[in-house]
């Protein structure tokens, strides 16, 4: 059995070629549209090349649902270290709740957060059994709500640094400046 | 298809034009993009910096005295004005008011708040009395942020961002990029 090209079988028969191209179908607009491989494969390769520009190999910082955090134009960017939130009352350090805020609140002095400052201390410990012979960054991020009084703030700062985190980060969302977008490092 | 011209072409040999299969390419760009598209983070987070002037453990020799460096005070505890002060261990040297005018800007219950008037003149005392500038330095300037305890969060914010506003130029792996000319603390009381 012979293979035929693919294509319209009915009506062949009629022998003239006006009526078998009319009862065809033949001689309308052709259903089948073509596609320009250039601009295409044109605009593939910019989409391609403005998502790798804009790729961020860090991934999302996961930011507490309770937590709405003040903006900023001159920031830097976001660093991977232990992450302190204050959402309400609650301290949470990683996701996990250690201490409250309302102590400090009731008194309206500074204060250390004791089980912060443990929390916070064998996190430091466990970093230089894991990483032997290193310099410890004594990097922390601090997640706080922006109506957050300046003594919670002032105190969780305080307690952060005392247990041997010194170099501490407000996590802000970020602005673009108006003069430009030139960003510090 | 596509092809590529490499130029040549004498008779007999093998041809040197070589053609680029389209599907494949134009799968390999979908999946790409696919990817990109799926790993992609709208939502961009920044931090700004913050250092606690934590003393060291104790030397068993003490160091020869430094005599103390210019430190930038910034007072924001009157509601119409800031209050800057260059001091140098407990000597005053200088002090200027800047009005306080505060624009707190809500967007998506989300708060902004800038104080350029405050930025450019913290910036103008950097440039008149700041002693670290030059890009191969690596001590920074520093400034003391003082407030109430009662202040909202978000106030802290604006005012330590104005404080970076003022830039220098660092050596980062032997180029000079602009980073903040501050080091910014918070007073304890």
């Amino acid at each position: 059995m012979t293979v035929h090209e693919p294509g319209r079988r009915l009506m062949h028969s009629v022998s003239l070629k006006f009526v078998q191209k009319k009862v065809t179908g033949g001689g309308g607009r052709a259903l089948a549209a073509g596609l320009s491989l250039t601009s295409m494969i044109d605009f593939l390769v910019v989409t391609v090349v403005f998502l790798l520009m804009s790729f961020s190999a860090s991934g999302e910082t996961p930011v507490d649902k309770r937590v709405k955090l003040p903006e900023a134009e001159n920031t830097l960017d976001m660093i991977d270290a232990p992450m302190v939130a204050v959402a309400g009352s609650q301290i949470l350090v990683d996701g996990q709740p250690f201490g409250n805020t309302r102590a400090i609140e009731d008194s309206k002095r500074l204060q250390r957060i004791e089980e912060l400052f443990n929390v916070l201390k064998s996190k430091r410990e466990v970093w230089k059994q894991l990483h032997p012979g290193k310099e410890f960054p004594g990097v922390v991020v601090l997640q706080i709500d922006q109506d957050v009084p300046a003594v919670v703030v002032k105190s969780v700062f305080q307690t952060a640094a005392f247990s041997g985190y010194p170099n501490v980060s407000f996590m802000v969302g970020n602005i673009p400046k108006a003069g430009g977008p030139a960003k510090a490092e | 298809m596509g092809g590529v011209d490499v130029g040549g072409g004498g008779g007999g040999k093998r041809k040197l034009d070589s053609e680029i299969n389209m599907i494949p390419m134009i799968d390999l760009l979908m999946v790409t993009i696919s990817f990109l598209l799926i790993t992609a983070v709208w939502t961009h987070m920044a931090r700004i910096n913050a250092d606690a002037q934590v003393p060291g453990p104790p030397r068993e020799v003490e160091p020869d005295k430094v005599e103390p460096e210019k430190q930038l005070h910034v007072e924001m505890r009157q509601p119409d004005k800031f209050v800057l002060i260059w001091k140098q261990g407990g000597t005053v040297i200088s002090t200027v008011d800047v009005p306080r005018k505060d624009n707190v800007i809500n967007k998506d219950g989300r708060k902004s708040i800038r104080y350029p008037e405050l930025a450019t003149k913290i910036e103008q005392e950097w440039k008149s009395v700041g002693a670290h500038r030059d890009a191969a330095d690596k001590k920074f300037d520093q400034a003391v942020l003082h407030t109430d305890n009662e202040t909202p969060y978000v106030f802290l914010v604006g005012v330590i961002d104005a404080i970076y506003h003022a830039h220098r130029p660092f050596n980062v792996a032997g180029k000079a990029e602009p980073v903040p000319a501050f080091n910014v603390t918070f007073a304890v009381n």
